[in-house]
């Protein structure tokens, strides 16, 4: 669905080479990206470990400089000050100053993004309460988990009240109660109008929270679009289960089906469509004697869609 | 503006005072003043001048270690630990970042110096030697020496890891301190390629031998007060000169 609006972030044919070592060999991080991602939407990056994400991300957040192509954040250039004071950014792994407690930490973040001295107690104090972490307020960071880290990841970025928030793998390091309440946050976000970006390689998190999401594989962009769009009509297999099989009935349904499972009096037949299925529940109807119990459509999950582009991405190279 | 880079400032401040390696060179810089009663059978009738000479150098050795130490890898840290990504990600220039630091670890050298400073008087006070307050005027000096290879460890800190950068601020610091030998070689060497190398390390090399009026103060030499005021004005225009170099170095850099 196109937007009229300005796209938040709007990225165009970016590609990025790395020169590395020595004999300064040629790393191609991105290739050819374009990208937009509108407002108020939550869209996942998602790609394998070493895609590309994280040059992305830093390109967009202006810590990186494209080979070419262009990156515009709110339609300026991502070093623009004006934009940063728009966005927020959590990076991957975050790591923060020892030395500082968490609320300092957070007025530090307040002061660096401009907001009102008057309201800033009350945004730090507010932020530590979201992200339960009122009981550690006033200790040094040093001494914080992997998951506390990544609470003050996302309080820091979110202490301006940004438009946009960009998350680099933000669940990474997080127990499953830690990921459920960052879903929570993020799906909150958009829900008060906010524009979230976040990179991951977990699919689940991708599947239940995203509006789009964009599927890089080695530096390239294989997939832009909506996630039912990606992953509808494809049904990969349809489950079938019958009950009061005999062994000859069993032995036809084994030719029209991609394998069967026998179990007790129930037996699961696995065939490619609908065309399959109707074949099966002819003969059920010609032998007798045969209940059809269940019928499940197996669609093309989101897994199952990565990695077929991770083989194909694999088969070409 | 200001609230950016006196944010950065702050944090930085924040950073070295609960740091180890500072308290430590304060301790050992008061350790090494309050032990200079240790020599005064050996100093035949010039104790106090003794005293007050080892006590003003204690000052300026500890406060050079300082500035080269913490300001070696204070832009360094920040890359290496990547907290760079959570400042640079709020709308804070990369010249704002640099100037914080700056003036952070210049806010750390001020605070260590008074306490140091302090430290000295006690110390002459105790000792009975005389504390008179003009000797201060010789920290005063060091404190505009510090300005300069603050900028220099910073510089170097932007390019290069923490122990490049301590010892080519040290080189720097050394040479600084050459800066009139360094001429006389320059005008006196046969060879060319001496005179040239050595003409070209006096015009860039900051003279750091300017700033120290430790004899004078110690020994009640004259001092010219337009000498030291055009020091302090050359100490302001070359930090001024490292700051924008360094600015420039970092905003091409890339995470």
């Amino acid at each position: 669905m196109a937007s009229l609006s300005e796209p938040v972030i709007s990225v165009t044919r970016l590609s990025k080479v790395y020169r590395s070592g020595l004999r300064m060999k040629r790393v191609q991080a991105l290739n050819d990206i374009s990208l937009e991602v509108e407002k108020g939407e939550i869209f996942g990056f998602l790609g394998p470990n070493g895609a590309g994400k994280t040059t992305l991300i830093k390109i967009i957040m202006g810590l990186t400089d494209p080979t070419s192509g262009t990156a515009l954040v709110f339609g300026r250039p991502p070093r623009d000050a004006a934009a940063k004071a728009r966005l927020g950014f959590l990076p991957e792994s975050p790591y923060f100053y020892d030395h500082l407690t968490a609320r300092e930490f957070l007025g530090l973040a307040a002061r660096l993004s401009a907001v009102p001295k008057s309201e800033a107690a009350g945004r730090v104090t507010g932020l530590l309460r979201l992200l339960r972490m009122e009981t550690s307020a006033d200790v040094q960071m040093r001494g914080f988990s992997r998951g506390m880290l990544q609470r003050m990841g996302i309080a820091q970025a979110l202490v301006a009240d940004p438009e946009l928030v960009v998350l680099d793998e933000p669940m990474g390091g997080l127990d499953p109660i830690g990921r459920k309440e960052f879903r929570d946050i993020i799906v909150d976000l958009r829900d008060r109008g906010k524009t979230v970006f976040f990179s991951t390689h977990i699919l689940s998190d991708v599947e239940m929270i995203c509006d789009r999401v964009g599927i890089v594989i080695e530096g390239r962009m294989a997939e832009v679009g909506r996630l039912s769009e990606i992953l509808t009509g494809d049904v990969e297999s349809i489950e079938v289960t019958v009950k009061g099989v005999t062994g000859k009935t069993q032995k036809i349904l084994e030719r029209v089906s991609q394998h069967t499972i026998k179990s007790g009096d129930e037996l699961l037949v696995t065939v490619k469509g609908e065309e399959e299925v109707d074949k099966i529940m002819a003969i059920c109807r010609e032998v007798g004697g045969i209940r059809v119990v269940g019928i499940v459509p197996h669609r093309r999950t989101l897994e199952d869609y990565f990695m077929a582009h991770v083989a194909k991405a694999g088969r070409a190279s | 503006m200001i609230e950016r880079v006196s944010g950065v400032a702050l944090n930085t401040f924040r950073e070295s005072i609960r740091d180890k390696v500072l308290i430590t060179l304060i301790i050992f810089a008061v350790l090494v003043m309050g032990s200079s009663r240790v020599i005064q059978p050996l100093a035949l009738g010039e104790e106090a001048k003794i005293i007050k000479d080892i006590g003003l150098s204690a000052i300026t050795l500890f406060c050079v270690l300082i500035s080269i130490l913490v300001g070696g890898r204070i832009v360094y840290r920040e890359v290496e630990k990547r907290t760079i990504y959570i400042i640079l990600a709020k709308p804070v220039r990369r010249w704002e970042f640099i100037l914080g630091k700056y003036l952070g670890l210049m806010a750390v050298l001020v605070v260590s110096q008074v306490v140091m400073t302090a430290a000295f008087y006690v110390i002459l006070l105790v000792l009975g030697v005389g504390a008179p307050l003009y000797l201060m005027l010789a920290v005063l000096m060091t404190l505009f020496e510090l300005v300069i290879l603050t900028a220099v460890a910073v510089l170097f800190s932007t390019f290069s890891t923490p122990i490049t950068g301590a010892v080519f601020t040290f080189a720097v610091y050394f040479v600084g301190h050459l800066s009139r030998d360094l001429k006389l070689l320059a005008a006196m060497s046969p060879s060319p390629v001496v005179k040239a190398v050595s003409y070209f390390l006096y015009y860039i090399l900051p003279n750091l031998g300017n700033f120290n009026i430790r004899p004078e103060v110690v020994y009640g030499a004259p001092l010219d007060p337009s000498a030291l005021l055009l020091s302090v004005l050359y100490a302001l225009v070359y930090t001024a000169t490292l700051l924008l170099i360094s600015a420039a170095i970092f905003n091409r850099k890339e995470f």
